[in-house]
């Protein structure tokens, strides 16, 4: 029998959204996460308000999104943002603070990609807002956000969207005693996961979020703010279709290849995905023992697995794609760039022609839709 | 006759960047001259963040930047040193480090990710040497053009500027007559054969940009924080010396040659000037005096080879003949103009172009010892 140990992965080496603004670009396949920004949208402009309308008035106020990545969602962000800070302050009839607003996203994410539609954004809010706005400086700062990433005490308000699920690497404690992988044949938790592989993941996600947090206590003035949208579910059971089955499909087109030959089984079973959908109650739990915030409002939103991509074709004149095909796409924008280091770039197409097939057909049959948290919280004085 | 479509004033910010990537024709590649004029200043950087770590006010947090960062093994040189200085002063003073924001900017067309691929190594690196015991520090990027505000006002405690502001903010107007014809014929930069106007527009765009970067750096530095300025000049008050244009005056006979073999039209060089001043100590000193936020503590000027730092390049270690000293010259300003000269003259006669250029430099260093004069000047802001 061969053994061999398997590296741990860390998830800043790896993983990044795919580059550029091809078919297979995170840019062009990212509808799910922008109907996520849009559900996070009420409480975003909130946490604004509030920060803006506390007795201490920031002559300089510092924003940072976490977890970024590139493509238009980035500075749509930011412009929403920036707008309501803008409404608010006419609104209050006072002058608008400095801005500071942080971009974070991994090493290797494409930030020139999103630098090249710096100088037509700020064209955009010189239009909209005139030049009585205040200065706003947009920076890049890379790094993983388990960890720290800006100076004590310079953040006034954090977001982060779809970023939050990924853990900063793969679970130890996935193999046993002998080095055999202990989730066979599936590449994130599933109904025949063994109970130590569940607590493996739920026991990284809170040290990976405590960490998290521990980070933004030190960054974040008193009375800062965070909103933070993640994919999550919503029973305690981290195993529900909700949760998994977009991973739990990926597993079994992988293993319809394994059958045919096409890749060995070994390989499927030695990969595990450095994700976790969290629910609430683990969340509050962190928050409540890391001690600096105070959950201000949560709330958790149903989002169809193709949700934002109804008209969405390679042309308007070509067949309009499936269901099926516009999910694998998006999944691929994401995850493409982890299972290559691992399977190899050449079974990628492949792959994804495959997933998107036990999609639609999943589809056909039932709507699973992801569970999307977003949860506001406020740092202690 | 036909009367020339008048020429879209060319922002640099645009167009202007280095060759990306690490290829043969790469920044990354052929930046040895740059890394010799960042080994110039490197007395001048630490007795400046000495002075800041030695003054009355201890930072808690001390903003650095470094403008005109560029990409390839340049930028994280300059920032490790940055940072090799303060720890050996904290550790000098006994003082806990401050804590550190590092600001890199360049252009928004830069290589970002380039700089970005090498901070995990970079961090390792600074981990190793310096043990954890080292403040914190954080570097970020911000992309924009210097001529302009970057940061947040009195965030920066020190600025640091290499290779960078002899780039000016655009072509300065006025290098057309009433008719549209160009004044510079046959150049693209200051040239012995440059009408005055033409000379006076160029200082004039300088004296404007220079005053702006001053304007916006007095906004953003504390009250005694510090900038060591580094760029390409000269030392007489006659813009037109040989060591201030000669690298540009081959590079227009360069496409002369070509116009006379009918490869290019004369035309296209008469409406191709470079948004590129080398200035001398007077005619900066005089803008500082005029913004007047900042007082020149010190200023050097350094003679700088055209091959410096390049001795042993080759095409490859092992096999490749070494390069002839105009190739490597070649090399070096190629990195530099060629995203400027593709977007005028297009990118299907780049090849040629430095091919003629190495062999038009070849021969003139093969003759006479020519020059760049690198200033360095140290500037404080007062309170």
């Amino acid at each position: 029998m061969q053994t061999a140990r398997r590296k741990q992965m860390e998830t800043s080496e790896v993983l990044h959204m795919n580059k550029g603004t091809g078919e297979t670009s995170y840019a062009v396949n990212s509808s799910v996460q922008n109907t996520i920004i849009s559900c996070a949208e009420p409480a975003t402009k909130k946490a604004i308000v509030q920060i803006l309308c506390s007795s201490n008035w920031p002559e300089k106020m510092g924003i940072a999104d976490l977890g970024c990545s590139s493509g238009p969602n980035v500075l749509r962000v930011i412009s929403e943002i920036l707008d309501t800070v803008y409404s608010t302050t006419c609104l209050l009839d006072r002058p608008a603070p400095e801005l500071v607003v942080y971009l974070n996203d991994l090493f290797t994410n494409d930030f020139n990609n999103i630098f090249g539609s710096l100088p037509s954004f700020y064209r955009k809010q010189k239009q909209e807002k005139g030049s009585g706005f205040g200065p706003c400086f947009v920076s890049a700062v890379p790094g993983t956000f388990y960890g720290r990433l800006f100076p004590s005490k310079s953040l006034h308000f954090v977001h982060s969207s779809s970023s939050l699920h990924w853990l900063s690497q793969v679970p130890g404690g996935l193999e046993d005693g002998s080095g055999r992988a202990l989730n066979k044949q599936k590449i994130y938790l599933s109904k025949s996961s063994p109970k130590c592989v569940l607590d493996a993941y739920s026991r990284q996600f809170k040290n990976d979020f405590s960490v998290f947090l521990a980070s933004r206590s030190q960054e974040i003035v008193a009375g800062g703010r965070m909103v933070l949208s993640l994919m999550g579910r919503e029973t305690m059971d981290p195993t529900t279709d909700h949760s998994c089955y977009q991973w739990e499909l990926l597993a079994r087109s992988l293993m319809t290849m394994v059958s045919e030959g096409l890749l060995e089984e070994e390989k499927v079973d030695s990969f595990d995905a450095p994700y976790y959908a969290p629910c609430l109650e683990e969340m509050k739990m962190e928050i409540q023992k890391e001690g600096s915030f105070i959950v201000d409002e949560h709330e958790a939103y149903e989002i169809d697995w193709d949700a934002g991509m109804k008209l969405q074709s390679d042309s308007p004149t070509v067949t309009p794609l499936t269901s099926g095909e516009r999910v694998a796409r998006t999944i691929r924008a994401v995850v493409e760039s982890m299972l290559e280091p691992h399977f190899g770039c050449h079974i990628m197409d492949e792959l994804f022609r495959r997933y998107a097939e036990v999609v639609e057909d999943h589809l056909s049959k039932t709507r699973t839709t992801y569970i999307n948290l977003v949860i506001s919280l406020v740092k202690q004085g």
